[in-house]
């Protein structure tokens, strides 16, 4: 079952513009799912995550309207069909 | 050569035989326990130049110490023969387990993982293996990999890793090159130098051998394989292999290194990815690595030319670019670049003939590095962050606190300061970067502690008259300084009070806010620390205070005069808790005798209500006679002196706070081919007009603008 991406303005730079992100494949866990967009787009992966692999302090993903934190972090696992979104938190001065 | 005693080892078995040497299994008598030794071959073996050569690399290499790297004991020479002593490994070699079948995929990503770390950490070291292949790499019955002959390689003599031309007189019958020419590199056949990018080609290599159990590029003769190196297309490799593993394979064996991998780590990290089940897909379609160029439209941008004179401004909410000619009355303005970015580095670099601008950027997206060689027009995206810890450092990139340019003789040499307290450098013109394990490895640092805007090392002060010797400050962690390009590190802080620690003056742990130094007398730093103005005469061995009679010895911002190395100037601020000038007052402070005294220069400055705070960065000077001194306020106002600070004009304000100040003079290219002399500490410049330039008018301009003042 495909899942698809919502690119946030700031990353589309690295999706070739592209707001949403269809995936072929079918994901098991949010981590595989990522993991795939950061093959097709490298220049996402260091903005979502940090070099030691941990998603940015500020940087919410949501599967479908659940932010990915209180689901299982990257183990969460995708429902059929899943939309993913990748927000910068409501945070800074 | 059995039962013989060679130093102190006594050989006790023969264990194989390479193109370098024979290597036994002896028992080290001193320390009992059993070693390896290699005999390097007479007639493969160096000239007494290489001799030393070998000796160099394999003391760099003894300094590997990683799990997955084979220890190098000692190097030494015995009756004209040189052998090396190394950790005894026992085990098959990773082409002996490959045998015809391959490995299962488990076991490549298993053993993968821990080659690329052995690599990530040798790389950060300066440190290129050379001669990876699966021969040099051992599997015990543990599964831990063992890399051998780290650093060894390079010097092993003409029959091992000659360029192409040697390579292909004597390689009709491919046996003589067996085990090595199928592992190098499209850019070492074509001649060109090896780098880490070559190791990680070769790792390729290995991780489809094992996967596949035979070799991508093969071939009958030496041409053959070099000619299928250089143009073939591995074949593709299915199931069992996962498509993720496959599409590291594929981006290892790029023909062209920018389009690989550009450091190990990021190999690590994508078969770690693959480990844990991630489904990575090799799209052909997919957005590849390398640097991007961002355009940027819609932001107005300062039409530099040669002869301008530009300020650098950063600020907690972007970057401007500030142009005017060299009297520097009017200006014009360009930006906000990185709109919501915090931009507390930036930098002029016009070393090699550039013209390049440099910024670091920070925001919920990370931290980056970026540079502009059109004056802002565009910018430098990269995919990959451009600093980044390694896996096992165990810590992440938080902001880029200061970027300095190497020595005028260096052009190719960069450094950063970064938050967590640590230091990189590059010495390709910012390619790559490497974290400066010396200072990260230091006992010190799980004992800083982070000051108010983080632990950070903020301060890269380098000595222009020994290209060994540097220093560093922290907050809090206090400076340090290497006289050994950075392979160790002393605290220097005796004299620094530490005020808000029970022992005032312990060895490290001062939150230094600043250091200057005069290029002329870099015996000589002045310091700003947090709660005390210091100098020291002795390369940082001892430091006394100075703060004679300023209205506060808090501060952030300090610099040296560039001209005149007795000449420093500060901003006090009220107190660690009021960090605000000085009843409303806004002063700069200068000493003209090197801190015996200091006069305030307030004239054109505000002297009511004027709350304002001058950070660390944010004052720097040119190099104009007479000179111009800058700095910018936390409340996004901007000033400037075009004497030397007698007196002072507001060049802008509204501006977000402003964190880093910078200037430069946009030589022509005549000017540009010279040598660019070293700017003092806080500014980054390159030549510009003196007074004592005749074909100029500036220094002309300059003084009737000091007759009116």
């Amino acid at each position: 079952m495909p899942v698809t991406f919502h690119i946030p303005g700031a990353l589309r730079e690295f999706t070739g513009g592209r707001r949403e992100i269809q995936l072929d494949h079918s994901p098991g866990v949010l981590a595989d799912a990522l993991s795939l967009l950061y093959s097709l787009h490298p220049g996402v992966r260091d903005r979502v995550i940090n070099e030691q692999g941990q998603v940015r302090e500020h940087i919410n993903i949501f599967v479908g309207e659940e932010n990915m934190r209180y689901t299982g972090g990257l183990a969460t696992v995708l429902p059929p069909h899943s939309e993913i979104s990748i927000v910068p938190a409501v945070s800074g001065g | 050569m059995i039962g013989q005693v060679v130093g102190h080892y006594r050989v006790t078995a023969k264990i194989g035989e390479g193109g370098m040497g024979v290597v036994y299994r002896a028992f080290d008598e001193t320390l009992h326990r059993d070693v390896a030794l290699k005999v390097v071959k007479k007639d493969a073996g160096p000239d007494a130049q290489a001799n030393q050569n070998l000796l160099q690399e394999a003391r760099a290499s003894s300094s590997l110490a990683h799990p997955n790297i084979c220890t190098i004991y000692e190097v030494a020479e015995t009756e004209g023969e040189l052998y090396i002593v190394m950790e005894l490994v026992e085990g098959k070699t990773l082409r002996a387990l490959s045998g015809n079948a391959g490995l299962a995929p488990e076991s490549v990503l298993r053993y993968g993982v821990q080659i690329a770390a052995a690599l990530a950490r040798a790389h950060d070291k300066g440190i290129v293996h050379r001669d990876l292949k699966s021969a040099n790499i051992v599997v015990n019955s543990s599964g831990l990999v063992k890399v051998l002959d780290f650093g060894l390689a390079k010097r092993a003599g003409p029959t091992i890793l000659e360029g192409p031309t040697q390579s292909f007189a004597s390689t009709q019958d491919v046996s003589t090159i067996s085990g090595t020419l199928q592992y190098m590199a499209p850019e070492i056949l074509r001649g060109e130098p090896a780098d880490n990018r070559s190791d990680l080609w070769a790792l390729g290599i290995v991780l489809y051998e094992a996967a596949a159990g035979n070799l991508p590029f093969a071939g009958r003769t030496g041409f053959e394989i070099s000619s299928a190196i250089m143009r073939e297309i591995p074949k593709p490799l299915g199931p069992p292999v996962p498509p993720g593993l496959w599409a590291v394979i594929q981006r290892c064996l790029a023909k062209e290194p920018a389009e690989r991998y550009q450091r190990a780590s990021e190999i690590q990290a994508a078969l770690e990815a693959v480990q844990w089940g991630a489904v990575v897909s090799a799209n052909p379609g997919a957005d590849q690595g390398g640097v991007r160029t961002t355009v940027l439209h819609g932001v107005r941008h300062a039409r530099v030319k040669r002869g301008d004179f530009i300020l650098l401004v950063g600020t907690t909410k972007g970057a401007f670019i500030l142009r005017s000619n060299t009297q520097r009355s009017r200006w014009e303005v360009g930006g906000p670049y990185f709109h919501g970015h915090s931009v507390y580095a930036m930098a002029y670099d016009s070393r090699a003939g550039r013209r390049r601008i440099w910024a670091s950027t920070q925001n919920y997206w990370g931290t980056l590095l970026r540079f502009s060689d059109d004056f802002g027009k565009s910018w430098t995206n990269p995919q990959d962050a451009p600093i980044r810890f390694p896996s096992d450092a165990g810590v992440s990139l938080k902001n880029i606190w200061q970027f300095t340019l190497g020595r005028p003789e260096e052009p190719d040499v960069l450094y950063c300061g970064v938050e967590p307290a640590a230091l990189f450098e590059s010495r390709d013109a910012g390619e790559t970067w490497s974290l400066v394990r010396g200072l990260f490895d230091h006992a010190h640092r799980p004992r800083w502690v982070p000051g108010n805007g983080g632990l950070a090392l903020h301060t890269i002060v380098l000595d222009p008259s020994d290209n060994q010797r540097m220093y560093v400050a922290i907050s809090s962690g206090g400076v340090y300084r290497t006289t050994d390009g950075g392979q160790t590190w002393t605290p220097q802080n005796r004299g620094i009070r530490a005020m808000f620690l029970p022992n005032k003056n312990p060895e490290f742990g001062q939150c230094i806010h600043k250091i200057a130094m005069h290029p002329s007398h870099p015996e000589r730093l002045f310091l700003q620390n947090h709660w005390g103005i210091y100098r020291s005469d002795d390369y940082g061995e001892n430091w006394k205070d100075i703060a004679n009679g300023v209205p506060s010895d808090f501060g952030f911002a300090i610099i040296v005069h560039p001209r005149n190395p007795n000449c420093v100037y500060i901003i006090p601020v009220e107190s660690d808790e009021f960090r605000c000038s000085c009843d409303g007052r806004l002063r700069v402070y200068r000493t003209r005798n090197c801190g015996a005294s200091w006069e305030p220069l307030s004239r054109g400055l505000p002297q009511k209500l004027a709350y304002e705070t001058v950070l660390r960065d944010a004052m720097t000077a040119d190099s104009f006679d007479p000179a111009g001194i800058y700095f910018g306020t936390r409340s996004g106002q901007l000033f400037g002196s075009r004497d030397e600070g007698r007196s002072w004009q507001k060049i802008l304000d509204g501006l977000p706070s402003v964190v880093c100040v910078r200037t430069a003079f946009i030589a022509s290219d005549d000017t540009l081919a010279k040598a660019p002399q070293p700017a003092p500490s806080g500014s980054s410049q390159e030549k510009s007009p003196s007074s004592r330039s005749k074909s100029r008018s500036p220094s002309r301009s300059m003084s009737r603008s000091r007759k009116k003042s």
